[in-house]
């Protein structure tokens, strides 16, 4: 803990605060790209700044400054007093200091120890990468890129909090297209930045990430002369790579309690899900069990405490089909009287924390895969999310994935291109008929989950094992 | 010192350090983001969220011996440490650079000129924004609705400048009253009150305008089975389609990397409606011309005309690589300012026109659904309504639609509407934006409903 901040707001908060807190956040990124066997892009750059805020007569104002200056802070806790003031007037509820727990941690990434490979050396593997993955004439795009952040967050306040957070963040993929005759086709690593982890050297093998892209590569070849996608009704299985955008759009979002209390109607949209669902609601089959649980290691949206300096932990949400409990920060707790977890999380100094998925995780069931498949009689496999939709209400969706496989009478058959499905969130879970052991469960992650107003993006993690879901409607591309 | 001068003034001083610091063989341009802008958030008509931010962001591409290297800071404002962060910066980015391989298409910055456009505006008095903002809007409570969304005001910079002389700067102080009314039932009408002068009148008058909207959203839902359906796509649905010609769109790098689903339409094997005309045309005077490198794009650029292609979005990268001429877009090579040709349909006939069908007013959560056809899926929101025999009879259950835009805007596009709204850009990830869309409404003879 910085001593100088934990002084710094002491002294800034102003008369008239009942609370004053200090969020500082320091974000340091570095990308690099190459293409078709060529050095393509590369960026450096750090983003830091402060985020004062004040509770004053029941309602919080905040003023965000890119400055760790003390007379720069000092004059943002007065305008964010002035806020508050103004707000006061008509609040949508009065919080209390609460809802700002006096929480004390020191918290980093679990990784191995060692220096991630510099900026060179990632230039030099993703071109050869990319040039390895351009073996057949029809790929007419390779491409390989490396995100690396590492995000440090300071929360300090009058009320007693001292919370010290660092992340290190480390993502890669790789892209391959390719084309014959009017046909594309397109494969990643498990969908766009799905490959977005917390951790350090250990996440980087790079003989296994080349084999993996000239595998997406050989894919891409592969799916120009697959058929489509059969237009019809019939079981789907999931990979965990699809699975995550699943929980993402129909478990995640529908369970926000701002969502469910109407703050993002304007936007992002509400929720098919009532306040007075949550402990009744049957919101999938039996073998549905979901977790918020930030303690996964090496899942992207790991954490002690949420940016309000709630402790987090573990929280079942979706217990054996029914809901349990939501996504709600303890100023949306403090509005419904729901239960929640400590998930109020900002993008950065910048933005005010609000409801976010952390991770979100789909719990492994009792089937192996050969078990599952085994099961289906009629279906398909879909893997690698590439297009997905889904209304304001979080119910009727579209997904569609980068590549799919027939399943006949028990077993995998041939390759589909352009497998997509679509449903309502509500009907969808409970067709849920067959959840992977744990020998199926994967761990993955998105840095771009858009929501709020003003509007954020967030880093979101979710880890679940293959499933199977009974009679859905499934169909192809048109080309 | 106002906002807007203290952001022109750290642009300027950071734009002086660091270009005069470099040494031979090096060069750098430099993009400039600012804001200083206060967001009220609302729910039920209170306040949600109320605050302020305060940002002056720095973009930086640093070229030396033919390597090439972006990086970004912010500035705080403070002129000695903001100096210092700038040399420091400009010291790492040497050491960066270094270690990496040579940029194959690198560009170095040639652009010169130079422009300066400001504009003042008139914001709400920030001690009353719940009275002149939120209090209006209890009409909206007294119609039985919920009052919800953001106002954000304040203004917003953008600078670019380079090396080899160009420097541009652009302020504007503007205010995005964005916002629903939701009735119990779940239905809502959206608008947006956007400009650079508030007029408390005219917020008044507008919110009064849509309570007409409400009452024929409270009637009972009709529920739609799949299928194909006579729609009137409203401006504001028409615009949730624009940024498909961005994403995956009309960029040259797009095209080249089998990438943009356009390539049917680029290559002549496809045609849109000979009612469809696309520009990019910065006359709408809502966002710079300039680049990140100080380019200046032409003030129009047709990029659809009469159905067919007219012209790529083409960076000075894509010219270098590809060969194809530089329109002076910005390396992501998106559409800028797109402006969608009006047609001859008298917007005042729309409900006759449609006769039995649908009123859209807007979509949701569009994607690309199949590429290589340039089919997109997404979904009805807000006040979507039912129409027969020129008469509105009831809001729907909103519904899924799977459509090629070849169709939609194909032979399916039976008329364009003669009046065109202006749809601002309010997106804020990271920093508000700037911009917005000229579009008209559009008579659509059978768009495919799925789900």
């Amino acid at each position: 803990m910085s001593t100088t901040l934990k002084k710094l707001v002491g002294e800034i908060a102003p008369p008239g605060a009942e609370w004053c807190g200090l969020r500082r956040v320091r974000l340091s990124a570095r990308a690099v790209q190459a293409k078709d066997g060529r050095f393509d892009l590369a960026y450096d750059y750090v983003d830091e700044g402060c985020m004062v805020e004040v509770l004053h007569r029941g309602q919080f104002g905040y003023a965000a400054v890119a400055s760790l200056d003390s007379g720069a802070l000092a004059r943002a806790a007065l305008k964010a007093l002035e806020l508050a003031r103004v707000g006061s007037a008509r609040p949508v509820h009065a919080f209390d200091r609460s809802v700002r727990p006096a929480t004390v941690a020191n918290w980093e990434t679990k990784r191995a120890p060692g220096r991630l490979p510099g900026a060179d050396e990632l230039c030099a593997f993703a071109i050869d990468a990319t040039r390895a993955m351009r073996a057949s004439e029809k790929i007419v795009r390779s491409d390989f890129l490396f995100e690396l952040r590492d995000e440090e967050t300071e929360f300090v306040s009058t009320g007693g909090a001292e919370l010290v957070q660092r992340k290190h963040i480390v993502g890669y993929n790789a892209t391959a297209v390719a084309r014959e005759g009017t046909l594309t086709q397109r494969r990643t690593l498990n969908g766009p930045r799905g490959r977005t982890l917390q951790g350090g050297v250990e996440l980087l093998d790079f003989p296994a990430m080349k084999a993996e892209a000239v595998g997406a590569a050989e894919q891409a070849v592969e799916l120009l002369s697959a058929p489509e996608c059969p237009s019809d009704t019939r079981d789907v299985v999931l990979a965990p790579d699809q699975m995550m955008l699943q929980i993402h759009e129909s478990v995640g979002h529908p369970l926000e309690l701002d969502r469910i209390l109407g703050d993002e109607r304007n936007f992002a949209g509400s929720s098919f899900v009532k306040l007075e669902d949550i402990g009744t609601l049957r919101y999938g089959s039996d073998l549905m069990n979901v977790s918020f649980d930030p303690g996964v290691d090496g899942e992207p949206a790991s954490y002690a405490a949420d940016d309000i300096g709630n402790p987090a932990r573990k929280e079942l949400l979706i217990e054996k089909g029914i809901l349990v409990r939501a996504l709600g920060s303890l100023e949306s707790q403090a509005r419904s009287g729901k239960p929640g977890v400590a998930n109020q999380r900002a993008q950065g100094w910048f933005r005010a924390p609000i409801d976010r998925m952390a991770n979100l995780n789909l719990e492994p069931g009792a089937s192996s895969l050969d078990e599952i498949i085994g099961s289906v009689e009629k279906g398909v496999w879909m893997e690698a999310n590439r297009s997905w939709s889904i209304d304001d209400y979080r119910n009727k969706f579209q997904f569609g994935c980068e590549y799919g496989r027939l399943i006949e009478n028990g077993k995998l058959g041939a390759t589909v291109r352009n497998p997509n499905y679509r449903g309502v969130s509500s009907s969808f879970w409970r067709s849920l008929f067959k959840v992977g052991d744990a020998s199926t469960f994967r761990v993955y992650g998105t840095p771009n989950c858009g929501k709020g107003e003003p509007n954020q993006l967030i880093t979101v993690g979710h880890a679940s094992p293959v499933c199977a879901f009974k009679d859905v409607e499934v169909f192809g591309g048109e080309a | 010192m106002s906002a807007k001068k203290d952001m022109e003034a750290r642009f300027g001083r950071a734009c002086d350090a660091l270009f005069g610091a470099l040494k031979g063989g090096e060069a750098l341009a430099v993009e400039f983001e600012g804001e200083d802008s206060t967001f009220l958030r609302f729910n039920r008509g209170k306040v949600r969220q109320l605050g302020s931010v305060e940002r002056a962001d720095l973009t930086l591409r640093f070229y030396a011996n033919g390597r090439t290297l972006g990086s970004g800071t912010g500035l705080t404002g403070d002129a000695d440490s903001d100096a210092k962060a700038c040399a420091a910066l400009l010291a790492r980015l040497r050491g960066l650079a270094a270690g990496l391989p040579e940029d194959p298409f690198q560009v170095l910055p040639a652009a010169t000129g130079s422009s300066r456009e400001e504009f003042s505006g008139r914001m709400p008095d920030g001690a009353r924004l719940v009275e002149e903002v939120l209090e209006p809007g209890d009409a909206i409570g007294r119609a039985g609705a919920d009052f919800v969304g953001l106002h954000a005001q304040g203004p917003v910079c953008r600078g670019a400048a380079a090396s080899s002389g160009a420097r541009h700067w652009f302020a504007t102080e503007i205010f995005a009253a964005d916002w629903s009314a939701y009735l119990p039932n779940g239905k809502a009408v959206k608008s947006c009150y956007a400009g650079r002068e508030w007029d408390g009148a005219e917020w008044r008058r507008r919110l009064a305008a849509e309570l007409p909207r409400l009452e024929a959203l409270n009637r009972p839902e009709r529920i739609l089975p799949p299928g194909e359906y006579r729609v009137w796509l409203a401006p504001d649905a028409v615009d949730a389609f624009v940024p498909f010609f961005s994403r995956m769109g009309l960029s040259e790098r797009a095209y080249r990397e089998g990438s943009s689903a356009w390539t049917a339409l680029r290559d002549g094997r496809k045609k849109l409606s000979p009612k469809f005309s696309l520009a990019q045309d910065f006359s709408l005077g809502a966002e710079p011309r300039f680049n990140e490198s100080g380019e200046l794009a032409p003030e129009r650029l047709p990029l659809v005309e009469g159905g067919a292609f007219a012209n790529a979005i083409v960076s000075s990268r894509s010219e270098k690589q590809y060969g194809a001429v530089s329109n002076a877009a910005p390396e992501w090579e998106g559409v800028r300012s797109p402006s969608v040709a009006s047609g001859d349909f008298d917007d005042a006939k729309v409900l006759e026109s449609i006769g039995t069908g649908l009123y859209v007013s807007n979509l949701h959560y569009l994607n690309w659904s199949d590429f290589d056809s340039a089919r997109v899926t997404g979904m009805t929101r807000f006040a979507c309504v039912w129409v027969e025999d020129g008469k509105i009879v009831a809001p729907i259950k909103d519904l899924r639609f799977d459509e090629s835009l070849y169709r939609l805007w194909g032979d399916k596009l039976e008329a364009v509407g003669s009046r065109r709204a202006f749809v601002a850009e309010t997106g804020s990830y990271v920093i508000r934006n700037l911009g917005g869309s000229l579009v008209p409404g559009m008579l659509i003879d059978g768009m495919t409903f799925t789900l």
